[in-house]
Parts: C-alpha cells; structure tokens; sequence
C-alpha cells in the first residue's frame, strides 16, 4: 500500500484527518488529507492553539513516514545470519517460547521489556501492564535517557516531574532564561511562542548554553559557560540575588521549605570562583541574576544541557531554587519550562514505562500494587506470584517476591551491564538473557562497544518497530533476532501528552501499510501466547485481536486519580481536537462551545471523573486560580514536617479555598474530622469502604476509585493532594542541596580534585563506579591525551537515533553527512579543514569515529559537538549491507555514542552524554 | 603624489575591507565577551551595500545554494540582453552591408587573366577534410548559437512557441554535439596551418595594398596565405579557442566554476560568438561568390595557376621551384 | 488583483526547514531540486541570520527577460510562471536570477540540464488548475484552490509570510516597530525595486 501524492481530485470525496505530530513534545496537530484510503496531502492544522498551523522540517514532512519506502514490511527473522522472512503466527509463537524458555532458567527479570516515548498512552500503559503480568519491573524507555533527572528533582521538589506552564504561556514572560536547550532545533515551533512573547514583551530572552545555537542566535544576550558547570552558575546567580536582596522574601516564607541550607551552598560560589569553574564573568552574571529576579515575571526553560549528567538531578534542583528563590513558580509568565522530548515522552513517563513505578507515580510500594489490581481487577497475589525471588549473593540479602516487586528494575542505561557482568555483581536471580525492544532506537545510549557485547550475548532479541533501528545490525548476532513490523501513530488511533501535559487524540490516518500492525494487537497477541491475555484484557473490549484504545483510556481514567488522568475521557479529548479553534491562544481556555471553560487538552492534573468537567490544569502550582478552575499549590509528598519544621503551605492556598492555610493530603480520615464525609454519595462511600476494608480511613484521593473525595474536594476549593511547600532542600537525595561535582571525565584535573563525582554505590541493582572511573582518568592523564571536551544534541532535520527520520527522503536530503563541529583554533591546530574527514577518537574502547568537520566558531576552543542521529556505520566501518534488504536508511553515519563513555546520575541511572572528551585528528 | 591625496583612497579601501570583515566574520564570541545577537543582528541593506552577493552557510551538499541573493544577475541580465545582443547584431548586419555594398560596387572578382587551364594542388585532401568539418560545425554552431541569441525575436513569432522549441532544442544538442569536433578541427587547422600563417612583412605591404580587392587588377604579392587569410586563420584559431574554452565552461557548468565564472563564460562566448560569425560570413563571402576560382581551393584541392599566380605570386614561385607547378620549369639547384 | 510577495523576517526564522519540507512534501519536488532553501549568514557567530529563500516572483524579472524561448509568464497576482513544455533547459535563468531560484534535474549526457523547475508560488503551471498533467509538471496548485503557498503556511515561527505584498509589509513593519529591530526585508530591493521602511 503506497500513498502517492497527487493533485487534489476536487471532485472526488477527500477526508480531513487529525493526528499530532509523532516526532517532538510540542505536540503539532497534523491535518492529513485521504482520499480512497491514501494521505494524499497535508494542510495547515490552523486551529491548533499549540501549532497554528505550523511545522518545523519534520512536521511537515511526517506524510513519508505512512510513504514507508524504507519500513519494515513484513515480520523477519535472522537465521545464520541471514534475515528470512516469517509470518506473524510463527514470530510470536517463537518469540513467546524463547520467553518461556528464559523465564524458566533465569528468572522473570532476565528479560528486559524496552518501551517507548512513541507509544501511545494506551500503548505505554498497556506495556508497563504487560510487564507487570510478566513479573517485572525492568521495563523502561526513553525518559530514563531525557527527563529521567528533570521527573526526579523537580518531582522531589514540588510534587510533579513535568512542565508547570506551557508553550504558549511563555507569551507571557517578561524574562526567560534558556539553559541547556536548543528549542530552535529540538522543539521549533515553541520558538513561535517564545519569540512573539519576546517580540511583544520586549522580553529578556537569556541564552547559557556552551554552543552558541540556533536559540543562541535569536537572543538578546547569550552566556556561554563550560559544558557541566551548571549548579555553578545558578550558585553564581543565586550568590548575587541573596547578596542583594532580590529575592521572593513573602514566597519564600509561606511557600518555600529549606532555601536556608542552599543559601549555605550559595555563599561558596563567590563570582570569582564561579567563572573560575564555569567560564561566565561575575558582571553577566549579576545582569542575568537581577534581570531574572526583578523583570517578572520570569520562566526558565531547560532540557537536555541540564539532564543528561552525572549530576543531571542535582542540576535540576539547583534550576529549581532559582525559580523558587524569585518567586516564579505558579502563575502566568512563569515556572520550569521543561521541554520534553519524544512526542509521548511525557504521557509514557506518566503511565510508568519506568523502572521505578506503577503507571502515573504510584511507586512500587504495595498500596501502588493494590490500587492497580484493584483496577485491572486480579488478584495482588497472582500479580506477586509472577515475580521471581532472588537469592541471597554476594554478601547481599536474598529477597522474597513481595520485596523484589517492591524494587526498582534494571534501566534502559545498563541493561548491557547486566547482561556482561558476572551474573553475582548482577542484584537479582540472573543477568538478562532476552531483549524486547518496542520503538527505541540502538544507537543513543552511550558506551556502544559495550552494547554490541551485551547484544551477542542475549539468547533473544526482538526488535518491534516501524524500521530495524541499528539493534538489528550492531554487534554480531546470527540467530535469535527477530523483527515485527509495528506500524506508525498515523496508522492507529489514541492518545498523546504533549510537554506541557495536553493530552491529544489522534485519529487513525490510514490503515497499517505492508503488514505491520500496531503496538495495541502485537501486545494483545503476546500476552495471548504468554497465557495472561484474559486477565490483562479482563475490562478492555477487543476487536478481533485489537484491544480498543478507547477503552484503554478509560481504564487509565478509572486508575489514574494521583496525577488527575481520570478526567480526560476519549469523549473529552476527541470533542477537544474537533473544537480546537475554541481555545485561546495564551489562556488554552475555551471561551465557548461545547468545551468552554476547559484548558485545551485538558492538561493533568485534571481531576475528578470526567462527569465532573474539571477543566485540567493549564499552569501547575497556580494559587491565583481556583481549583476548579485549574489552580492549585505545591504537593506536599515527604510528610508534614522535618525536623521540626513545616512543611506545609502557610498563609498560602488557592483561590477560593475553604481551607486558608496549608493542609495534608485527603483521605477519608480526614473527611470524617472535616465532616466532609457527608458530601459523599452512598455509591461513593460503598467504593471507599470497598477499597478501604478494615483501614477505611486511609482510603485517600489517589486510590478512591469512586472518585468522590475528588469531587469533594473540588466543591471546597481545596486540591486534592493538599497543599504544601516546595522543598529547597532534598534530604532523601545523595545531595539534598545540590553540589557542584565534575563530569567523570573533566578538562580539568584540578578542579575534578576539589569537587569530585560522588563515591562509588550501588543503584538500580548494578555497581555505578563513577569514582573510580574518573579517578583511573585522572591517572591515565585523559585530559592531556584527550583534551577536547565532547558534548552532543540535536539537529532539526532528524530525531533520536534517527533511523526514522534518515529513512525520510524529504529529510535526509538536508543532511547527508555526520559531522563534528570544531573550533577554528582547534582545527588549524590539527590541520583540520571545513568539510574535511577527521576521526574523534574517545578514551576508552580505542573508540573512534570517521566524521567530517564543520569548523565553526559556533563552539568555543576546547570544545567540539557532534550531533546523535547517525547510524549504520561504526568505528569507521559502513555497514549498510547488514540492514534486511531495503531497510536501511538513506543516510548513514558514525554514532556518537560509539566514543561516549561512561557516567550515570545516582537517582536516576541517566547516562552522561553532553559531557566527555576526546581528541580530533584528521583522517586521510 | 602628495600623502594627502593618497589619504582618501586608502580610507575608502581599508573603510570597505573593514566594514567586509566586520560583517562577515564578527569576533569569536569568548566566554568573556559579553553579545547581544539580536543587536548584533546582521542588516540586508548595509551587507549589501558591502559585498558583491550574500553568502552564507547551508546543509544541503550544493554550495551554490549557499549563495543568498546575488544581484549580478540584474547586471548579467544586462549584459546579455543588451551587451552581447547587440555586439552580435552589429557585427552581423554590419558585415552582411559591407558585403552587399561591397559586391555592388567591386562585383566578383574574376581571375584578371582568365583561367589558365591548368592547375596546381593547393590543398590535399586531409586539409580539405579538416575545414569541412570545422566548417561545417561551425555553421551548425553558429546557427543554433544565434538561434539562442536571435531566434526569439526572429524566429519564434514566425513558427510559433511548441516548433520554435523543438528547433531550439534540437539546436542545442546539435550544438553541444558539435561542439566537439568543430574543437578539434580548429585544433589541426592549427597545426596543418600554422607555420604559412606567421606574420611577415610581406603582409604589411599587402595590407598597405588593401589586398589589391579595391582595385582591379591590383595584385600584391603574397605567399601560401596572404594577410586576409592569415586574419581569416586566427580569428578562428584564437576566436575558436575562445569560444571552446568558454563553451567547454558552459557544457560542464558549475563543475570547476563559480556563478561569476559562469556568467563570464557566458559573456565570452557569446561576444565573440557573435563577432567570429560576422567574420567567417566574410571569408564565407570571398571563398565563394566573392571571388572567381577560390571555391576550387577548398572544393577539388585543385586551383587555377593563374588564380594562383594573381592572388599568391610568391607561393607559386616556391611551388614552382619545388616543381609542382605544371608549366613552370622546376627551378634548378645552382650548381 | 493581489500584489503576491514573499518576505522571509529573518530575525524569526530558525533555520527549521520547515517551509523546505512542506514544499517537497506537497509538491513531490525530487531529490536535488530545492524549490526552496535557507541560508544562514554569520552561521555560528554572534549576528548570525537565517533567510528562507525561494524564487522572488521578480518585478520585470530578469529569468523571464534572458529566457531564450521566452518560456516565462507572470500571472495576474504576479507570479512568475514557465512551461517546462517550452523549457530547453538552458541554464540562463539560473545565471541571471538573483535570487538562485531555478533548479534543474541532471539528465542525461553533460551540459544537458532537464527542464527547469523553480517555485511555482504553488501555483501550478500552463495546463488546466489541477490537472494531473499540472501536478506532474508542477505540483500543487494551492492559489488556485483559494490557499496560499505551503511553505508560508507550516512555516514554524511565521518567520515565512507570502501573500499580497502591501499585506505582508504591514505585518513585517507592524513586528519591527513592536520588537524595535529588524534586519530587512531580504531580497525586496533586488527583486522589487522597492523595500520597507520603518
Ligand atoms: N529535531 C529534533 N528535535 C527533537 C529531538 C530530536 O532528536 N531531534 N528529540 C526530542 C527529545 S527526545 C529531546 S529530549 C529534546 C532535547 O532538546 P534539547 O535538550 O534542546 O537538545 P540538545 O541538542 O540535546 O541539547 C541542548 C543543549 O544543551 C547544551 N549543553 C551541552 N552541555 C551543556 C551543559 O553542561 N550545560 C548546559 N546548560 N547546556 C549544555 C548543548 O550545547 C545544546 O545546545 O528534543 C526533542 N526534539
Ligand atoms: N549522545 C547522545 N545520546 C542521546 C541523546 C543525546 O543528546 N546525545 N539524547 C537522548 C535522548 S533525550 C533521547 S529521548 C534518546 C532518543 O533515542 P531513541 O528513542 O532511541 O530515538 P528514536 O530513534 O527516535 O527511537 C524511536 C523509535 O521508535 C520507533 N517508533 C515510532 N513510532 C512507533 C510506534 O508507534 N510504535 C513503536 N513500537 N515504535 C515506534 C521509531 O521507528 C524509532 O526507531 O536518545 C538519547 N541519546
Ligand atoms: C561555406 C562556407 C565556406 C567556404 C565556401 C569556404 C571556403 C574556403 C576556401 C575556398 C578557402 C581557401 C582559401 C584559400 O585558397 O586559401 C578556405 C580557407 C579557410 N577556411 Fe573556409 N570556407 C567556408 C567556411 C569556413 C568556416 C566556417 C571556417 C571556420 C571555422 C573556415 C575556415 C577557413 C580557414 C581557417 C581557411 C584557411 C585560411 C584561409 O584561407 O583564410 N572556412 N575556405
Ligand atoms: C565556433 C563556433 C561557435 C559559435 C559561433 C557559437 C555561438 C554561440 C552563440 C551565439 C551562443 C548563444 C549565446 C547567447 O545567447 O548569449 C552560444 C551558446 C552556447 N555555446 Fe556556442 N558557439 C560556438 C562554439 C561552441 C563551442 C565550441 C562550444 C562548446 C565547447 C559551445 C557551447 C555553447 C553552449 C553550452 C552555449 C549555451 C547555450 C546552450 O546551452 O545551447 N559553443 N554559442
Ligand atoms: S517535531 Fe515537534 S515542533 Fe516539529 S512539527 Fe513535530 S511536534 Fe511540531
Ligand atoms: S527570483 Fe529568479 S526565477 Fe524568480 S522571478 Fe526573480 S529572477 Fe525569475
Ligand atoms: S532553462 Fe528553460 S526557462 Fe530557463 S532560460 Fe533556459 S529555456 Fe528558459
Ligand atoms: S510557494 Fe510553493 S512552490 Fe514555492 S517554495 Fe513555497 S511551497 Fe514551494
Ligand atoms: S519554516 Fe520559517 S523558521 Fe523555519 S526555516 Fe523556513 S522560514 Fe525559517
Ligand atoms: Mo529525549
């Protein structure tokens, strides 16, 4: 099935289609037109508030994705190293025995279940379902690589790891910061936003970055700072606005907690010391620093430059405090811009492709276990009974099922560790044995040489994917691959949450072309073959083998009261996307219509059922509003107090609340002390007492299933969660206030002596041995032998590993060569020239790449960038051949994490790529 | 030259190299430095006032892309449409009056002697060959090449749009084709050629003469080639160089060139285009109707001993001493 | 009958290439014909300045004037058209755009170019609005169905505005004296004899 262009045959019926976008967290509506079954064309999607129409190169091209010249077309398989072509039957009766048969060796958690940011939320949460039926929680995707750090310190910050505001809000911006971002590449049409805010506001618009960007070039004054100093310059700002009195005074009293013990931090980072670390005189500094606090309001927008570290979680709470510190979190104009990434990074983070949660942040804790069962309806201890025990090893304590339920699972990171290391090191029955990567490419974690190990090593792998991603072809595997043929989100339907939590539907474009199928089917059959397809589709209605998205979305909205995703019915979400043009440009209210009052896509939490219409939230944390009409107030998660102080909201609620002052969470213990009680239903109080059995009065706002305690709650005013106070100071994280630690492998050796990486540990059952590493650098004089810094990012034209995008004929042709960017010093040095072969060699593995440079000025002597969409060569090799015939990209070229190397964040696991070194050399 | 008056010259020179440096490579931005992009922002109308064209950086392998706006192509435009297309018509129709005054006035030249009977070789077969096919390409070459010049004016209206570009398309394949060996023709008539065709005094006394085509019966003495011939012979060498190495450029365009190459080529070629074609219509004219007896040169490789004799008196005599003029005693070595 | 311009405002655009995609996407514009390209000045240098540039749809253009077949057209909105039936792909409009619009399809033995192909302000060609020989010929044509070109329209940043060029001034002239700076409408002097002052 070929879609083909053509003219418009005005006379034949042509249909309008709706869809978004599949690349990026801006989350663009797409209009495709159809005509007899074919997208003939794409128009403008005028009435989207988000995108008005407008695209950035990928956007506009998304049609070829359904083209699919390059797709896989039919399920394969390698046998002797050869790829065969094979039939869905007998792809998922293998794929389920080899599963069996890993299972009954090693253990559930030998198999490692890879998701995806392209899923829809339906298919994410059907797969974390799917992985919880298996019996395991090592089931992950991309946000581990992207936000993972942002989810957890702004979460340990002030209650939600996600976007406060949104694209559009940034209108509203008197100053904004960006910092690690380059939303001109990585999220183009935001730049709509942000530039017309500039325009109209004569906005400040401050740019740090080590790159002067595309982003850099549009701004009224760029800051350029060496690549990992981060915490160093927010010090450096905060020490000036401390020193000066420019602080939030009244925010910080009623709604901030511990700012005290980071003013302690603050003190150290004189001006001096700061640029003595990061590069940024004192004076810009102090401009940047006095701007921000005192031209308000004031957003600071941030994304991978700040989370991709060894200290990618600190970074963020340090980002944080700066927001808290100037009062700009919670109303118009202001908060933590993260711009996410993939198109449903943030909807699969929240319906728990994680290795640390339940789907929407119940943890692993057994309330989150019982609440899910409760919702799916089978029993806790089946769902425990999957799950394998571990042995006591290596001097560690064995552990039971229920305790190995309750512990995080293996990340996307260092799943090759676990699959390479001795199986003792390994914190669990045994390493990983088998693979199931759904929608991820293979070449965008770092340290690949150790990937293509850890991939010989698998007895299964499986690959479900629109293309065959560089998994089918690193390393050297000969059997045991598999590869099924998943079709795009232009050929299912469902929904997405874009960055700033608008949730979208996306109507079907055209049936799957070839014989793909869609995430939905392919995990219906799987659980089908594993034998638990009845008990996980107990309540979701299946067509044929189809599990109905629709459906789907109504079982999350019945679970999914903790992050308020109970309101956003398909009915809702659908009458959204066909009303667009109702809602307001910078508001996303609707002013009328069938939706009026609503925020468009009715961004989480949007609370209650959807009978109660709560209009989502459009800005988090927002007291000048309302509940029920989108306000709210920090969430009070790590009890009441500390240390005797605390730590709820004072002398600060939401407007029109009935409780004036901070308050707890609500369960039905306190609804009782409240008298609330009586508000409730008999229906409703029958649920509560269902859940609650002999401990009714714990039964709280997040596992309600009646949802009467929200709906209660929305009548007085109050937010659900309670209302408390940001938490300056973390003191469950490795470093409650932030502290400034030098990338593993640093520049400089002197400053890698007075703030070294954090003592080896271990995390996420596997050793994290960043002390070591950076210390063996230091001995093995890397920073003489290597002296370039290395970092990495985004070009627009392609995403991810890119094997989607280097497939696209419209794109590929803009960027044909991988490359490296050097300083022109840098490269006169070496003799290097523009548009000249070099090799960037790396540290370690004698890794290498054959790129050509781009000598620009763009990046400071000392440091060199190479973009990570490249693939299908490596180490200097072109390996085009191994693709299956006809599926392999039109571009190729060198990845860049074939010459990263080793560093991880302690909460997270997140890999460090925008910080190492290397040395560049020309080649013949 | 006084300091002073060199003063502004050299304010004017470094005043426009600094303002070129200034715009196209501002300083690197150290950490230090504190920028303001957007002030910084570059301005159209000041670049362009600065610089020839606007150019900068783009991802697709096509480096003319990266050329942003050059407005030389207005001043191509000019050129071609103006410049060259004038050039072109005016030597054409100049030589074509000049030829039909000419004819009325001095009519055919005859050979003053008449016929003798008896001829001599003028030009073997090799050499006949080599001008037929540098002649003939050149006509084909000419004519399409006008064609590209002339023909929308002229013969457009007359055939109408679809068979005027079916002509001119096959023209310009006739003329891409032919280009070649209408290249190498030039390349032997060098080489057959050359040595008869330097220049010596003889000529200053035969160009003194006007070639005798003035006067009846005036017939200055001349060698193989008198001085006309030898202008005749190095237009087309040199014109014909010219014309190849500016059409080889326009054949392959932009492997080696740049668009400023390009557009030069261009200009070369079709100035000189122009200008040859009014001169080969001369020689055209003389070699043919013009002149009783010439055609045969070219036509048998055998002319007249009298034509001879009128038009290259000293030829015959070396001719004849080398024997090979019937009639004339081979000149005897002095012994 | 409208004035149709195009102004790319630089200090928006983002160099998203956007408007280069939605031109290939819409009208099926082959690999190597680049109807449409941006250009970035002073790239990776404080200053720097993206312009999306495509052919101007000159007053009294130079293109139609050297054309030795006199292929060229301007339509009643001004745009600047050819019959690729006419095109023998000379090369000359190349050499005298100045704007570096005309494209040409390598076929065939040197010197050869196919016919040329520039952007048509998706407005089609000679043949029939619509017609699958327009498509094929041209690709889409969007004026006539009451659209405007793509490229302006999916242009991430409304960096790109196309249509009536008094329209489009006002709105450029409008965000330079909101914002209080503006590098120029590229390209207006050359192709229209005219700019915009503010
Ligand atoms: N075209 C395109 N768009 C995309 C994607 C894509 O692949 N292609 N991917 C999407 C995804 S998954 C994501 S997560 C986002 C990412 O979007 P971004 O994070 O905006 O993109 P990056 O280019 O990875 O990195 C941003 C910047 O971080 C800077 N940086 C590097 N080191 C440091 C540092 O130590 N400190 C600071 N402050 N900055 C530093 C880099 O110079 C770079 O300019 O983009 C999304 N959008
Ligand atoms: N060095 C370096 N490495 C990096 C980064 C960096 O900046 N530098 N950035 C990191 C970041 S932020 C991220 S998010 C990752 C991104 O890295 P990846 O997520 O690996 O990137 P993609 O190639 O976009 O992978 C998405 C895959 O999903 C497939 N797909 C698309 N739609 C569907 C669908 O509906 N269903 C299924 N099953 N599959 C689908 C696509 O074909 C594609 O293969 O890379 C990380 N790696
Ligand atoms: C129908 C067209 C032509 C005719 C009838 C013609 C005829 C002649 C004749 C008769 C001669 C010999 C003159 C002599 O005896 O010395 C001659 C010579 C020559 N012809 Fe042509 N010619 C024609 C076209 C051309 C063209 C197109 C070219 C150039 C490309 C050319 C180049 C020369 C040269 C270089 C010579 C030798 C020098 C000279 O005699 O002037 N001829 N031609
Ligand atoms: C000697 C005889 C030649 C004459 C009289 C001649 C004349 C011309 C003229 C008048 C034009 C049109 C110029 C304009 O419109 O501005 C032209 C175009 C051209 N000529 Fe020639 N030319 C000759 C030889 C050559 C040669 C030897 C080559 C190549 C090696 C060549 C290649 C071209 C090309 C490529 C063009 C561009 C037009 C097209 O593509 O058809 N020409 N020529
Ligand atoms: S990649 Fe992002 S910005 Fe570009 S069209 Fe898609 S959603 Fe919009
Ligand atoms: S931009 Fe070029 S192609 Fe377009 S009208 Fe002007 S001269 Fe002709
Ligand atoms: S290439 Fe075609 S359109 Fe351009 S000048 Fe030549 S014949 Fe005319
Ligand atoms: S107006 Fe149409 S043809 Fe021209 S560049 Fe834009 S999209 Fe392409
Ligand atoms: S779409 Fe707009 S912002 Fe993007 S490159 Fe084109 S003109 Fe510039
Ligand atoms: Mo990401």
């Amino acid at each position: 099935r070929k879609a083909e262009a053509g003219p418009t045959n005005l006379s034949a019926p042509i249909q309008l289609r709706k869809n978004i976008c599949t690349h990026c967290s801006v989350g663009c509506t797409v209009v495709a037109e159809v005509q007899n079954g074919v997208w003939v064309g794409q128009e403008p999607g005028w009435d989207s508030p988000i995108n008005r129409g407008t695209h950035c190169a990928k956007g506009a091209s998304v049609r070829e994705l359904v083209h699919g010249d390059r797709r896989i077309k039919y399920p394969m398989k390698l046998v002797n190293g050869e790829w065969q072509r094979i039939t869905w039957d007998q792809a998922i009766n293998e794929i389920g025995d080899k599963l069996g048969a890993v299972r009954a060796k090693s253990g559930a958690y030998s198999v490692f279940w890879l998701g995806s940011a392209k899923f829809s939320n339906e298919g994410a949460y059907l797969y974390r379902k799917l992985a919880a039926f298996w019996g395991t929680n090592s089931v992950d995707h991309q946000a581990r690589i992207c936000h993972s750090t942002t989810v957890a310190g702004v979460a340990n910050t002030w209650g939600y790891g996600a976007q406060t505001n949104s694209y559009n809000d940034i209108r509203n911006s008197k100053t904004i910061i960006i910092m690690g971002g380059n939303p001109a590449e990585a999220h183009p049409v935001s730049l709509q936003h942000v530039l017309t805010g500039k325009e109209i506001n004569r906005a400040n618009l401050f740019v740090i970055d080590p790159r002067f960007t595309r982003t850099a070039a549009h701004s009224t004054e760029y800051v350029r700072i060496r690549p990992g100093t981060d915490i160093p310059v927010m010090w450096g700002m905060l020490h000036h606005i401390f020193k000066n009195g420019w602080e939030d005074k009244d925010f910080l009293a009623k709604r901030v907690f511990g700012m005290d013990e980071v003013r302690k931090e603050v003190e150290k980072w004189t001006p001096e010391e700061v640029e003595r670390v990061s590069g940024v005189p004192g004076e810009q500094l102090k401009r940047v620093a006095e701007t921000f606090a005192k031209q308000k309001p004031s957003t600071l927008i941030w994304c991978m430059g700040a989370t991709q570290k060894t200290v990618g979680t600190a970074n963020v709470r340090a980002y944080c405090n700066l927001l808290l510190a100037t009062g700009n979190v919670g109303s118009a104009g202001t908060g933590a811009n993260i711009f996410r990434g993939h198109c449903n990074v943030q909807g699969a983070t929240d319906l728990g492709l994680d290795v640390t949660t339940l789907p929407l942040y119940y943890g692993l804790v057994e309330g989150g276990w019982r609440h899910w069962s409760r919702v799916w309806e089978v029993e806790y201890d089946w769902l425990q009974a999957r799950f394998d025990e571990v042995p006591a090893k290596a001097g560690r304590n064995a552990r039971t099922r229920k305790q190995n339920m309750e512990t995080p699972g293996i990340p996307t990171t260092r799943w090759f560790d676990a699959a390479l290391m001795p199986a003792d090191d390994v914190d669990q029955r045994d390493n990983i044995k088998a693979m199931m990567v759904f929608g991820h490419g293979g070449n965008t974690v770092t340290r690949m040489p150790d990937v293509a190990k850890g991939l010989e090593k698998l007895d299964l792998l499986v690959i479900a994917d629109p293309h065959p991603t560089t998994f089918a072809i690193h390393g050297n595997r000969k059997n045991d691959t598999y590869l099924l043929p998943i079709c795009t989100q232009f050929e299912c339907s469902g929904s997405r949450t874009a960055s700033n939590r608008s949730v979208q539907w996306g109507e079907k474009v055209v049936e799957p072309i070839f014989e793909s199928k869609d995430d939905y089917e392919v995990l219906y059959r799987l659980a089908e073959k594993l034998g638990f397809a009845d008990r996980m589709f107990k309540n979701i209605k299946v067509e044929g083998k189809r599990p109905v998205p629709e459906d789907v979305l109504r079982e999350i909205n019945r679970g999914g009261w903790s992050t308020g995703y109970c309101g956003q019915s398909p009915e809702r979400l659908k009458s959204h996307m066909a009303r667009q043009g109702d809602f307001d440009l910078v508001t996303l209210r609707a002013k009328d219509g069938p939706n009026s009052g609503d925020y468009y896509g009715l961004p989480w939490p949007c609370w209650g059922k959807p009978e109660v219409k709560h209009p989502g939230t459009h800005i988090l944390y927002n007291t000048n509003l309302n509940v029920r009409d989108g306000g709210g107030t920090f969430r009070p998660r790590f009890g009441l107090e500390h240390q005797g102080k605390t730590l709820l909201a004072e002398g600060s609620f939401s407007l029109g609340s009935e409780l004036t002052d901070g308050y707890p969470e609500f369960t039905f213990g306190i609804f009782k002390r409240l008298g609330w009680d009586s508000l409730l239903t008999e229906q409703e109080l029958a649920t509560i007492q269902r859940i609650g059995g002999n401990n009714v009065d714990a039964v709280s706002w997040a596992n309600d299933l009646s949802g009467g305690i929200q709906r209660v709650c929305l009548e007085k005013g109050v937010v659900p969660y309670g209302n408390g106070k940001a938490r300056s100071l973390a003191w469950n994280l490795p470093d409650p206030v932030p502290v400034h630690r030098e990338p593993i492998y640093s520049p400089r050796p002197d400053l890698v002596a007075k703030y070294p990486t954090l003592p080896d540990a271990r995390q996420f059952r596997l050793p994290n041995a960043g002390a070591s590493v950076q210390k063996a650098g230091i001995e093995r004089n890397i920073p003489r032998d290597f002296p370039i810094v290395l970092t990495s990012g985004r070009l627009v034209e392609y995403e991810g590993g890119g094997e989607e995008t280097r497939s696209n004929k419209w794109l590929a042709e803009l960027q044909q060569d991988m490359f490296v960017e050097i300083n022109p010093a840098d490269a006169s040095a070496q003799g290097i020239v523009d548009g000249g072969w070099v090799w960037v060699e790396g540290p370690d593995y004698k890794a290498k790449a054959k790129v050509k440079a781009l000598v620009t000025e763009r990046v400071a002597k000392g440091v060199a960038f190479m973009p990570f969409h490249f693939g299908g060569w490596f180490q200097g090799v072109d390996e085009r051949k191994k693709y299956p015939k006809g599926t392999d990209p039109i571009v190729l070229g060198e990845p860049v994490n074939g010459v990263t190397t080793y560093g991880y964040d302690p909460v997270t696991g997140m890999q460090e790529t925008k910080v190492t070194l290397c040395r560049i050399v020309k080649a013949a | 030259m006084k300091l002073v008056s060199l003063f502004p010259l050299r304010a004017a020179f470094f005043g426009l190299f600094g303002a070129i440096l200034l715009a196209v490579s501002a300083p690197a931005p150290a950490a230090a430095q504190i920028v303001n992009p957007t002030a910084q922002a570059v301005q159209e109308d000041k670049l362009l006032r600065q610089l020839h064209h606007l150019e900068g950086r783009i991802s697709i392998p096509d480096q003319k892309a990266s050329v942003l706006i050059q407005p030389a192509g207005r001043e191509w435009r000019e050129f071609h449409n103006t410049t060259v297309f004038w050039t072109g018509a005016i030597s054409i129709l100049g030589i074509l009056a000049a030829l039909l005054v000419f004819y009325a006035v001095r009519g055919r030249i005859a050979i003053d002697s008449g016929p003798s009977g008896k001829t001599m070789t003028r030009f073997n077969g090799f050499e006949r060959f080599i001008h037929w096919m540098t002649a003939g390409t050149f006509i084909v070459l000419g004519i399409t090449g006008l064609n590209v010049a002339f023909g929308k004016y002229l013969l457009l209206p007359l055939i109408g749009a679809e068979a005027f570009t079916t002509f001119s398309q096959l023209g310009k394949y006739a003329h891409n084709y032919l280009a070649f060996p209408f290249m190498i023709g030039v390349v032997f008539m060098f080489l057959a050629w050359v040595k008869e065709n330097i220049p010596n005094a003889v000529d200053v006394a035969w160009l003194k003469a006007g070639g005798g085509l003035f006067v009846k019966g005036a017939h200055p003495p001349a060698k193989k080639f008198n001085a006309g011939q030898k202008l005749i012979f190095w237009s087309v060498i040199l014109g014909g160089v010219a014309l190849s190495i500016s059409g080889v450029i326009l054949l392959f365009p932009f492997y080696a060139t740049g668009m400023a190459e390009m557009q030069l080529a261009q200009i070369v070629h079709g100035i000189v285009g122009g200008v040859i074609v009014a001169i080969m219509i001369a020689h055209i004219y003389i070699g043919s109707v013009g002149m009783e007896g010439a055609f045969d040169a070219m036509g048998s490789g055998e002319v007249d001993v009298n034509w001879a004799k009128e038009h290259h008196s000293l030829w015959v005599k070396e001719e004849a001493e080398k024997g090979k003029v019937p009639g004339a005693a081979a000149a005897v070595p002095a012994e | 009958m409208a004035r149709m311009k195009f102004l790319c405002d630089a200090d928006r655009c983002i160099e998203c290439n956007a408007c280069v995609t939605a031109c290939k996407n819409e009208h099926e514009v082959p690999w190597g014909i680049n109807r449409r390209r941006v250009v970035t000045i002073n790239d990776g240098k404080p200053g720097e300045r993206s312009v999306s540039m495509a052919c101007m749809h000159c007053t009294d253009a130079p293109c139609a004037a050297v054309c030795p077949v006199d292929c060229f057209y301007t339509t009643a909105d001004a745009v600047v058209l050819h019959s690729k039936d006419l095109c023998i792909g000379c090369g000359y409009c190349f050499y005298a755009c100045p704007f570096g619009a005309p494209q040409y399809p390598k076929v065939g033995n040197f010197g050869s170019r196919g016919k040329m192909d520039k952007c048509t302000y998706c407005a089609g060609g000679p043949e029939a609005d619509n017609s699958s020989a327009e498509y094929a010929k041209y690709g889409a044509n969007r004026l006539a169905e009451g659209k405007l070109p793509i490229c302006a329209e999916m242009c991430s940043t409304k960096a790109l505005l196309a249509g009536d060029g008094a329209m489009i001034a006002t709105i450029y002239k409008e965000r330079v004296l909101k914002r209080g700076y503006g590098s120029g409408a590229w390209g207006w002097k050359v192709a229209y004899k005219e700019t915009i002052t503010v």
